[in-house]
């Protein structure tokens, strides 16, 4: 619809109130981590200072101790390792999560079959029943089978809450995608692997795209199941970083290791938003 | 004849072994595991457990024991309040941004990369967050000391560790604005402004609009993010164990302390516990659904 | 095909007699150890055949695992063993370990646990369920650091662990004390406190300006022992605490504890927090620490005879931090040992680690990177060895020596531990209504 030099109704500008409030949620999600980013560079930060009355780069060579950032970087505050696991965790997750899902989601999307509102119904119970009730009932069962304490236990259990969250995403892409592109593709003479990797696929992979994003990030951030099945062997980010802080103070490692458990969210972070617009999230959540 | 008609039939079956088949793999996972977690802890809330020499099955003993409990109660209490005052806060934090984004404004983009940035990041960083900031030793302490308000870390108003639970509230609205907002923002992009373009036009002032049209509008956005976040705060465990005031905790600091406990029994006491969890969660979730949904069949929609 | 599977019986066959022979070995080791027919020569060959050695510890100190990788690592391979050091989350695990292997039928030379860092409950659990090693602390080259002697007072301390006799069965590894320090900065040393009546007069003109660690934290039962001790109505502080629960009884138990709980229900009101709501116990001592740091608490206690000067040099201690005499008469002194399972896989090995341990050398060293005070008793000692001690700490700040000694406790009974933690949890923090007699009760039936 051609549109002339007509003003709209609406205002489309942010009104003062909005500006002020826009300001102020940005200090309110990004302020706190200024003093984090100094308390993990300072060596004392006592009450009532403003900045650390001494900086960590003063003292190093004054103590046997790692201090702060060399702490973080030593083997001995096993950030690395629990990088290492929570990124190997997430991937491994996300495969086998969409590899599970993509069937599944395709199926209940097209077909009926008895017993469907139930299976929709169990397929959201993760969402509802909090970890806290299933994890250790759940390492119970892993102990029987052996499998608590190893990568493969995490893994099939971080699959709980993610699937739900998967199966909403590619049953709305599928529901969205319809039949007809498939069929004319096929009546047009292409058999089914062509359909499937030429027009199916495509269409779909903004959705898959955003699904394996949001598990990914579901299950990196995980702490409950992961701190229960891990038994200590297996340290992921947040049950690291959980560790250091539950006594309710923060000193200069704990606040590296903060920051480092950060990035991992801001690299996905950048990567969602390059690549999914707004619309794919909403899919999944807006029934 | 026949034999076409036995072909089709043949198919037909596959077909549907076909179909069961790829459910096979979400339905061991949901049924078997997690599924079989629930009974494993409601059998054991039972009283069911010969692996630890108990079987007294059905035993509602622990139940009684922990509805019993004044202390029960209080929690529970503890529970449900912060879950309401944080999504309640949550929402109108949410609603308010969702409304200024769908704008246009300069440095927009970056907007939309900052504001989802505690989505993407463990509730464990929040929590580190307001200990920094919010703690008798953190950062506004420190400010109010630095403009000469307070004289020791004693005279701050206490925020974290007490059980009007401001810290633990604050920590889950910084984590689930962003949440209702990227829904909401979805979904108004999604119905687009027409609607209200419309409205405005014929004379409807900026709260008329809000009300009679953007709000239903976005409804079923609320109603699912809000459940969401809602069933999350009932059973969050990191936030009340490291910010919260201490005995009587939130139900599932309870369960954790239950299982932590050298005493085997307070391992079953425990698992009455989480099943209580489950069930006032369920069940408040399941009445929230149902009179959104009795609603939306009231309004005309299916 | 047939004469694969000869060759294979016969492989199989010979390994199970080797590790037949092994155990039988490892038996006949530890018999003729514990009788003494074995001179140190053979314990060195036979460590030299068994070649490693595996150290269950608590891992959750860095320091103490930055010095077991880079100096104990390297001295033991000098002494041709190579140390495999396990961390592990809580010590009980390695218990638990040691026992279900035992239970599981594997005897000496056939378990997995050579030697724990350990003390008290656990100790007592090992020794209850016949699990160890044997007396092998008093019969090693190095035990002449350690006093063995009943006879001088001073041996209480190495012959008998949370009141339950070692037997020699574990060798001290370390000593601590329960010091507390306060922040001359904020607070004037002369105003300290020094017995608990003290502390509550402070605490009535300054609300809020201390708290402890909560039980069932170690720290935290220790305060609320070194209280019983000192409100201890007959008079004798910790005497009666040394007897375990089943020569004492729940009565009298509960007679016993009851003016310092009582004494401990007084002054809730008066800690930190409580001016506007409920008292305010941290979790651990890391976060008392960040309490202390930033000037919320005025005092804060823990083990930890050194805790002032290390606090200094890792920044987690105020400037004006310096430890005092508190509570007088009753800072409860106890030590930590390394105890040998009896189905170690490397008894040998282990002897020479924990005659190693038991060094001037690697109590210097390990004073030195942690710490951790000595466990060898200075006495012992000749003037050369003394002198690196004290050059090797990293000081005492605010406290002598003198002072130290002359107000020592001994820690109480691991089987009353849990019911005086019981107990306060039950009183103190869930503010039962019942009357301590009625609660000790039911904390002891329900331990059994």
């Amino acid at each position: 619809m051609a549109r002339g030099p007509f003003k709209t109704a609406l205002n489309s500008r942010l009104s003062t109130f909005q500006k002020i409030y826009l300001l102020l949620i940005a200090g309110f999600i990004l302020g706190p981590f200024i003093p984090l980013v100094i308390q993990s560079f300072a060596f004392r930060w006592a009450w009532p200072d403003m900045l650390p009355g001494t900086w960590w780069l003063e003292q190093r060579e004054n103590t046997l101790m790692p201090l702060a950032w060399d702490y973080v970087i030593s083997p001995y505050s096993r950030v690395w390792e629990a990088t290492l696991n929570t990124m190997f965790i997430g991937t491994v997750v996300t495969v086998i999560c969409l590899a599970i899902c993509l069937p599944a989601a395709r199926v209940l999307s097209r077909e009926t079959f008895p017993g469907k509102p139930a299976f929709e119904f169990f397929l959201s119970m993760p969402l509802i029943v909090p970890e806290a009730a299933i994890g250790i009932a759940l390492l119970m069962i892993f102990i029987h089978i052996g499998l608590a304490g190893t990568y493969t236990g995490i893994i099939i259990v971080h699959l709980i809450p993610t699937i739900p969250y998967m199966i909403r995403m590619l049953t709305a892409v599928y529901q969205g995608l319809g039949r007809d592109f498939e069929e004319q593709a096929m009546i047009l003479g292409a058999n089914r692997w062509q359909v499937m990797w030429q027009v199916t696929l495509p269409m779909l992979l903004p959705g898959v795209v955003a699904g394996a994003l949001f598990t990914f990030l579901v299950s990196t951030n995980i702490f409950l199941l992961t701190f229960f099945l891990g038994q200590g062997k297996i340290v992921t980010l947040p049950t690291l970083l959980f560790s250091k802080i539950s006594g309710g103070t923060l000193d200069a490692s704990a606040a590296g290791i903060t920051l480092v458990v950060t990035v991992p969210g801001i690299i996905l972070l950048l990567i969602t938003e390059r690549f999914i617009k707004e619309e794919a999230f909403g899919k999944g959540f807006g029934n | 004849m026949t034999a076409p008609k036995t072909k089709e039939l043949a198919r037909h079956r596959r077909e549907r072994i076909w179909m069961w088949v790829q459910l096979v793999p979400v339905l061991v996972v949901l049924v078997v595991l997690f599924g079989g977690a629930l009974v494993l802890a409601v059998a054991q809330s039972l009283g069911f457990a010969p692996w630890f020499g108990v079987n007294t099955f059905p035993d509602f003993s622990y139940f009684a024991a922990l509805w019993g409990a004044w202390s029960f109660w209080q929690s529970l209490g503890l529970t449900l309040y912060y879950a309401i005052v944080s999504t309640g806060i949550a929402l109108v934090m949410g609603i308010i941004l969702a409304l200024a984004m769908v704008r246009l404004f300069p440095g927009k983009t970056l907007y939309k990369y900052l504001y989802k940035l505690p989505l993407m990041i463990p509730y464990t960083v929040g929590i580190a967050l307001a200990v920094i900031m919010l703690g008798n030793g953190g950062m506004l302490s420190r400010l109010m000391a630095f403009v000469g308000l307070i004289g020791d870390p004693s005279e701050f108003p206490q925020i974290l560790k007490t059980h009007y639970g401001w810290g633990i509230i604050t920590v889950y609205v910084w984590k689930q604005t962003p949440f209702v907002t990227l829904t909401l923002y979805a979904v108004l992009l999604g119905v687009g402004r027409e609607t209200e373009e419309a409205a405005a036009i014929l004379g409807a002032n900026k709260w008329q609009i809000f009300f009679q049209v953007t709000l239903p509008q976005i409804l079923p956005g609320i109603i699912s993010s809000t459940l969401i976040i809602f069933a999350f705060n009932i059973g969050a465990f990191e936030a009340p164990f490291i910010l919260g005031g201490g005995y009587p905790d939130t139900l599932p600091v309870i369960a954790w302390r239950y299982f932590n406990d050298a005493d085997y029994s307070l391992q079953l006491q425990g698992m009455a516990t989480v099943v209580s969890i489950a069930l006032i969660a369920g069940g408040i979730l399941y009445s929230y659904l149902a009179l959104y949904r009795r609603y939306e069949r009231r309004i005309g929609r299916s | 095909m047939k004469r694969i599977l000869i060759g294979l019986t016969s492989v199989a066959s010979l390994m199970a007699t080797v590790a037949v022979a092994e155990n039988a070995a490892a038996t006949s080791f530890r018999d003729s150890f514990l009788s003494g027919s074995t001179t140190w020569e053979d314990v060195q060959a036979r460590a030299q055949e068994e070649g490693s050695v595996n150290l269950y510890y608590w891992g959750g100190s860095d320091p103490i695992n930055i010095w077991m990788d880079q100096v104990v690592v390297t001295d033991l391979a000098k002494l041709g063993v190579t140390l495999n050091p396990v961390r592990i989350t809580g010590t009980k695990d390695a218990v638990d370990l040691v026992l279900a292997e035992k239970g599981a039928g594997k005897g000496p030379g056939e378990g997995s646990v050579d030697a724990i860092w350990l003390n008290g409950e656990n100790f007592a659990t090992l020794k209850r369920r016949d699990a160890l090693f044997g007396a092998f602390a008093d019969s090693m080259p190095n035990s002449a650091n350690i006093e063995w002697s009943d006879e001088d007072p001073r041996s209480l301390l190495n012959l008998r662990d949370f009141g339950v006799e070692t037997g020699a069965a574990e060798v001290p590894w370390s000593g601590e004390q329960y010091v507390c320090s306060i922040n001359t900065a904020r607070v004037d040393k002369a105003a300290a406190p020094s017995t608990f009546a003290d502390l509550r007069s402070y605490l009535e003109m300054n609300p809020g300006k201390f708290t402890y660690v909560k039980p069932p934290h170690y720290i935290g039962n220790t305060f609320v022992q070194s209280v019983i001790y000192a409100h201890n109505p007959d008079g004798n502080g910790a005497v009666p605490f040394q007897s375990s629960i089943e020569e004492l009884g729940a009565e009298e138990l509960a007679r016993l504890i009851t003016p310092g709980m009582e004494y401990l229900s007084a002054l809730e009101p008066l800690l930190l927090g409580a001016q506007g709501g409920n008292a305010r116990y941290p979790e651990d001592n890391a976060a008392l620490d960040g309490m202390f740091l930033n000037g919320e608490v005025d005092f804060a206690c823990k083990f930890g005879l050194y805790a002032v000067a290390t606090g200094l040099s890792l920044g987690t201690y105020p400037e004006g931090a310096e430890a005092f005499v508190f509570p007088e008469g009753n800072m409860i002194k106890n030590k930590n040992f390394l105890a040998i399972p009896a189905n170690a896989p490397n008894p040998a090995a282990a002897l020479i680690m924990a005659n190693y341990m038991t060094s001037v050398e690697a109590q210097v060293s390990k004073l030195k990177f942690t710490g951790m005070p000595p466990g060898v008793d200075p006495w012992r000692l000749d003037d050369a060895q003394v002198q690196a001690l004290v050059d090797a700490s990293p000081g005492l700040v605010g406290i002598t020596q003198a002072e130290l000694d002359a107000n020592t406790a001994p820690d109480t009974n691991a089987t009353l531990v849990n019911v005086i933690e019981a107990t306060w949890l039950e009183y103190i923090e869930r503010d039962s209504s019942d009357d301590i007699a009625t609660i000790v009760a039911r904390a002891v039936e329900n331990l059994k």
